[in-house]
């Protein structure tokens, strides 16, 4: 199975781990994700990144609401105001989106380096695991 | 005894650098890194920073403005020295770019000492630096409180223990950066100028406290593996371990030629062989590395006459693949002295050769970046003095367009660098081109004063005769002398 498709399903599984609280798992791994990306990258790098995924993804699924959102406030509450199926696959699509593009401008090593460290303990270690046995 | 403190040296990983800090990164230094935009500057940081690495050795990387850290990221990891597996273990990229924008600059530095106190560096770096002092000449009070700056992270940082690299992008030492060239300890300028169509990168440290840097102005090269410096002045460095014996006589691979020099070349002589096209100058260089092959002497030739891929003769290739001669590689049309200086220094050493052959002058100019060409003589004369220092015996071949109402020796007035020159002319003889070779100087040596014939066989080169029977041999147009004809 290739790479992109067992990462998908690493997120996948990750966000759908608990359906009654799909979007605060989702928004958890924003905010981890946003922690390790922003140091690096500045904040406004991770602004522009982030909105031009909700941009794409939106594509997908209207009902995501566009613009900036620093606190993921706008996409909590979208998320909320949808059934379980709908959230969670919104909520994969954008994760593994922004994933793609930052794998497209710095590489699949250091993405994968960048979420270990972000998501460590629960997340990481299968999607690690899982992308390394792959390797 | 001396209870002196003992500053260690880090080796900085990037191949010349160290030599010309004068033995590497002087340990807990504050150092500014500066240039113009695009001479390499984050590439060769980076360089630094990946090599010396290590989990007890970490390096922070602070980016301010300037290049985005994603384009940072996504154009370094394509050299070799980008070890993803360091990132975030060893080595951690800190933005600051929010901080300097909506902050002052004690925010930054307060930012900076958190990062450092959280991290523990070893290393820190500081991209770049220009838009830091940019942000100060919009402030109030900007310079003063740039220098402030600087004192206090040069401060901060050296009572963390950590080396502290600032990159600055300047586009000359100019005053702007002058509080900042106080504070450093060192200081590395590189520059990259276009002169005709050709790219010559150049690199020079202006300041290193407490060592003796490589004085001068370097050539440096960005390669796929990164920043290569080719470090010049090597004569010092060398001129010491050699000792010739100073008889020694070394064979030219052709037994007349060498009783016309009196006994063959000394060694450690520069030989100048000038010629005009087809002569057999190439030919003398190679019965010369193959006389020496054969005495157990290993060879090395620059070869600029030639691709590489259709080089040189049979009996050269033959020598090559025996690994008794070393081919330089000469590459593009950009080079500089020092780069081919360098290659042939670590060649010589790496392989103990005695001979080497640069064939030929005119060739080598050409294959120098332009800018390079106007210092040809100076330059070539230092070259030959490294070279003949380490004890090689050099030997030169030179085109000379064949004109017969004079006697020149070389197009640059390169002749007086030689230790020794041989001519090789035609002549027109009885319906016939025919070559003469003669033995012009060589230095602190008797040497005959013959013009002689030669021909080119498949043994190489065959002399025969002098030409004492004819007059006017160098006019081109020789006529018999009289006292021949008379009989």
């Amino acid at each position: 199975m290739a790479i992109k498709d067992e990462r998908y399903q690493m997120i996948e599984r990750n966000v759908m781990r608990h359906p009654e609280q799909i979007t605060a798992d989702a928004i958890a791994m924003w905010n981890r994700l946003a922690v390790e990306l922003v140091a690096i990258i500045g904040r406004s790098g991770f602004d522009t990144l982030y909105a031009r995924n909700i941009h794409l993804v939106r594509a997908r699924h209207p009902w995501l609401s566009d613009g900036n959102d620093p606190d993921f406030e706008q996409l909590k509450t979208s998320l909320e105001d949808q059934e379980t199926a709908a959230a969670g696959a919104a909520a994969v699509d954008l994760l593994t989106t922004f994933i793609d593009t930052l794998i497209q401008l710095i590489g699949e090593p250091l993405t994968t380096a960048l979420l270990k460290s972000a998501w460590s303990q629960d997340i990481a270690d299968t999607a690690a695991k899982e992308i390394n046995n792959e390797q | 005894m001396s209870n002196k403190v003992s500053i260690q040296r880090l080796a900085s990983g990037v191949p010349g650098l160290d030599e010309l800090l004068g033995g590497g990164i002087p340990e807990f230094s504050f150092n500014l890194l500066a240039g113009t935009p695009g001479s390499g500057k984050t590439t060769m940081a980076h360089q630094i920073m990946f090599s010396l690495a290590a989990p007890e050795r970490r390096a922070l990387f602070f980016t301010v403005l300037g290049e985005p850290p994603l384009k940072m990221l996504r154009y370094q990891q394509q050299f070799p020295f980008f070890d993803v597996s360091k990132i975030n273990h060893s080595i951690k990229f800190v933005n600051l770019a929010a901080d300097l924008l909506d902050g002052n600059f004690d925010r930054v530095l307060a930012r900076i000492a958190d990062e450092v106190r959280d991290y523990q560096p070893s290393l820190v770096f500081v991209d770049s630096f220009r838009s830091v002092a940019q942000s100060a000449q919009s402030m109030d009070g900007g310079a003063a409180s740039l220098q402030h700056f600087v004192q206090q992270l040069g401060m901060q940082m050296t009572s963390w223990l950590a080396t502290t690299f600032l990159i600055g992008e300047y586009l000359a030492p100019e005053a702007e950066s002058s509080p900042v060239f106080t504070v450093a300890d060192g200081i590395i300028w590189m520059s990259q100028q276009v002169h005709r169509d050709a790219l010559v990168r150049k690199i020079q440290v202006v300041k290193m406290r407490g060592q003796a840097q490589g004085l001068g102005i370097h050539t440096f090269r960005i390669s796929d593996s990164g920043v290569d410096i080719f470090p010049r002045a090597m004569l010092t460095a060398t001129a010491s371990t050699v000792s010739i014996d100073g008889g020694q006589r070394l064979s030219t691979g052709v037994l007349e030629l060498d009783k016309m020099m009196g006994g063959g070349v000394p060694a450690g002589y520069s030989l100048l062989v000038v010629g005009p096209s087809g002569s057999g100058k190439s030919v003398l260089a190679t019965q010369f590395l193959a006389e020496g092959v054969r005495n157990g002497e290993v060879g090395v030739i620059a070869a600029f006459e030639k691709s590489p891929n259709q080089l040189l003769s049979h009996q050269l290739n033959t020598l090559i693949e025996s690994g008794k001669l070393g081919v330089i590689n000469t590459r593009t049309l950009d080079l500089s002295i020092d780069e081919i200086l360098h290659d042939l220094i670590v060649m010589i050493r790496h392989m103990g050769a005695k001979r080497v052959v640069i064939d030929s002058l005119s060739g080598f100019e050409l294959a120098l970046a332009p800018s390079f060409r106007d210092d040809f003589r100076e330059s070539l004369y230092r070259m030959i003095a490294v070279l003949t220092a380490m004890g090689v015996t050099v030997l030169m071949t030179a085109e000379l367009e064949d004109r017969y109402e004079m006697l020149r020796f070389s197009s640059y007035g390169n002749a007086f660098l030689a230790d020794a020159i041989v001519m090789q002319r035609y002549v027109e003889l009885e319906g016939q081109l025919k070559r003469v070779i003669s033995v012009v100087k060589v230095r602190a040596s008797d040497h005959s004063k013959d013009i002689r014939f030669f021909d080119i066989t498949s043994d190489g080169i065959s002399i025969g005769h002098p030409s004492t029977q004819y007059v006017g041999i160098l006019t081109g147009r020789p006529v018999p002398s009289p006292a021949v004809s008379g009989i």
